[in-house]
């Protein structure tokens, strides 16, 4: 095949002179912002063992761009930073008392379809905080995030605000096989209703859930979707997700209006354990970012520490998708 | 409420599509002819814009377009990160392996495999355990088999007409198609109403009678 040896691989761009600036003074924005609110930068590698990315469900190995070492090893560019900030606090970190909380900026590279024009090297910002529990350290991220977002001139962005066990409790009641459970999540990813009203007919769902699940899909609104959740969930494991939903909402009640519950999405990797959120605008075509409670990833790298956290998909905040 | 950006496929579907969206109540006289990139509806609820089937999943997904239609052939060979909310009951027919009637394929053989769908058509004999070997060809499947160029083909039949005019019956079903709407992820949240008004519209009319 003949190519220019002056081309870049698909998928990879050069930042010149505005863009580079602009990404600076970004960074240093946002620096400030994590710095005042008592979060540290850490800096991860940009290659680790492919293993970081496979362990737990995170799903992201497979798209990773992988080579070997001369040990026939297999490495992966960085395809994302949580499993970075799991495997440092499992080693370097492991006896440190209290919560830690840290920020990262940096490049993420993942194989895209190439046909689809999408970019192989994404620039994500984002925090963790870990060995903290519960409702204020979920708020803690949110704002975080939010804050963040406003510092960047995002004046419309939506919180969707939603908790992996609202779902899980009411599929667990379901008692389905590998293949079924794949089928009925798919229906719900896909926001098919008469999809997955008919699949639940042919594996023999129970009346109750078939409703709550049809329930569900529609559960997106201000708080008035949380009594409707509430009224017709009868699994404790939901019903206490949803307590903890209406609790948080309360403790972010200076975003009004702008935070939006959202019980519709499913966690189909089953990789958060707690709450789960995405940030939306308006007038941006793809998520800003999202983020969520993932408890159970650092346990797999051997450590036992709650961690919640988010990231920004830059390209999405500062329009240059 | 919010405009939607509309995109539709051009071929097989429109017809039927047009009639379909015409019974939901919603009026658009497609442009014929005119270079015009896209067109209103009388109630200006949506601009549409009219694509290669194959370009709509990548309009959709990208946020170019807010929703589009597109057969699942295309869906299941593209696999876009979109929601699928609808099956419209429309341009039904079904994704089949099809052989030469005096040249049924060998059992454990080792085919050679001509369509338009390489990555369902793979996907689709590895669940089943054969092996074969792909050739991508953008149309015109149905007569590979006789100039030599593959043991069979795996494409989309409606009558069976094509595929008897040319001496090749199905040995196998991949799977039934139909067109879907699709909706992009972020405008599924941003434009939710319009949205949702758009499926009801919808979903009234094709299952009208269930």
């Amino acid at each position: 095949m003949i190519r220019s040896l002056l081309a870049l691989p698909p998928g990879f761009r050069d930042l010149l002179f505005e863009e580079a600036d602009r990404r600076r003074a970004t960074e240093s924005l946002l620096a400030t912002e994590f710095s005042t609110a008592g979060y540290r930068e850490i800096r991860p590698s940009t290659i680790e063992f492919l293993d970081t990315y496979t362990l737990g469900n995170q799903g992201i190995g497979e798209r990773a761009f992988k080579f070997l070492d001369r040990d026939d090893h297999l490495l992966a560019l960085r395809a994302d930073f949580t499993p970075a900030v799991a495997r440092i606090v499992s080693s370097r970190l492991r006896n440190s008392t209290g919560s830690l909380r840290f920020w990262y900026s940096g490049d993420v590279f993942r194989r895209p379809d190439p046909k689809r024009g999408d970019y192989s090297e994404v620039w994500q910002v984002g925090a963790e905080l870990l060995g903290a529990n519960g409702l204020s350290s979920d708020a803690e991220v949110i704002n975080l995030a939010m804050q963040c977002l406003e510092r960047l001139g995002c004046s419309d962005v939506r919180i969707h605000l939603n908790h992996a066990n609202v779902f899980r409790g009411v599929i667990a009641a379901l008692q389905l096989d590998d293949s079924s459970r794949e089928k009925v999540k798919s229906f719900i990813d896909h926001k098919d209703a008469r999809g997955l009203a008919d699949q639940l007919r042919n594996i023999g769902a129970a009346p109750e859930t078939v409703h709550q699940l049809q329930l569900l899909a529609r559960c997106i609104g201000d708080a008035s979707v949380l009594d409707v959740a509430e009224g017709a969930m009868t699994q404790s494991d939901s019903q206490e997700a949803i307590a903890h939903l209406r609790a948080l909402g309360r403790s972010l009640a200076r975003w009004g209006d702008r935070i939006v519950y959202d019980l519709t999405e499913i966690d189909e990797m089953e990789y958060y354990t707690g709450i789960m959120f995405t940030f939306f605008s308006a007038s941006a075509h793809r998520e800003l970012g999202n983020g969520g409670r993932y408890d159970s990833l650092v346990r797999e790298f051997g450590v036992d520490l709650p961690a919640v956290g988010f990231s920004l998909a830059m390209d999405a905040v500062l329009g240059t998708l | 409420m919010d405009t939607l950006l509309f995109a539709l496929p051009k071929g097989r579907l429109q017809d039927a599509l047009m009639d379909l969206i015409g019974r939901a109540g919603i009026h658009v006289d497609l442009p014929g002819v005119s270079r015009r990139l896209t067109f209103p509806d009388r109630d200006n609820r949506f601009a549409f814009v009219s694509l290669k089937p194959a370009d709509v999943p990548t309009y959709v997904e990208s946020g170019a377009a807010d929703v589009g239609v597109v057969g699942s052939d295309v869906l299941r060979e593209c696999e876009p990160d979109v929601y699928e909310p609808l099956d419209l009951r429309i341009g039904l027919c079904r994704l089949v392996v099809a052989a030469p009637l005096d040249r049924p394929l060998a059992e454990g053989g080792q085919w050679k495999i001509a369509t338009k769908y390489p990555r369902t058509a793979a996907r689709f004999f590895a669940e089943n355990n054969d092996h074969v070997h792909i050739v991508k060809l953008e149309g015109s499947v149905e007569i590979a088999p006789q100039l030599g160029l593959a043991d069979a083909i795996v494409d989309l039949v409606e009558t069976g007409r094509t595929l008897r005019e040319n001496g090749l019956v199905v040995t196998k079903e991949v799977g039934h198609i139909s067109a879907k709407l699709i909706v992009n992820r972020t405008v599924m949240k941003t434009k939710r109403e319009a949205v949702q008004r758009l499926l009801k519209d919808l979903d009234g009319v094709i299952y009208a009678n269930h």
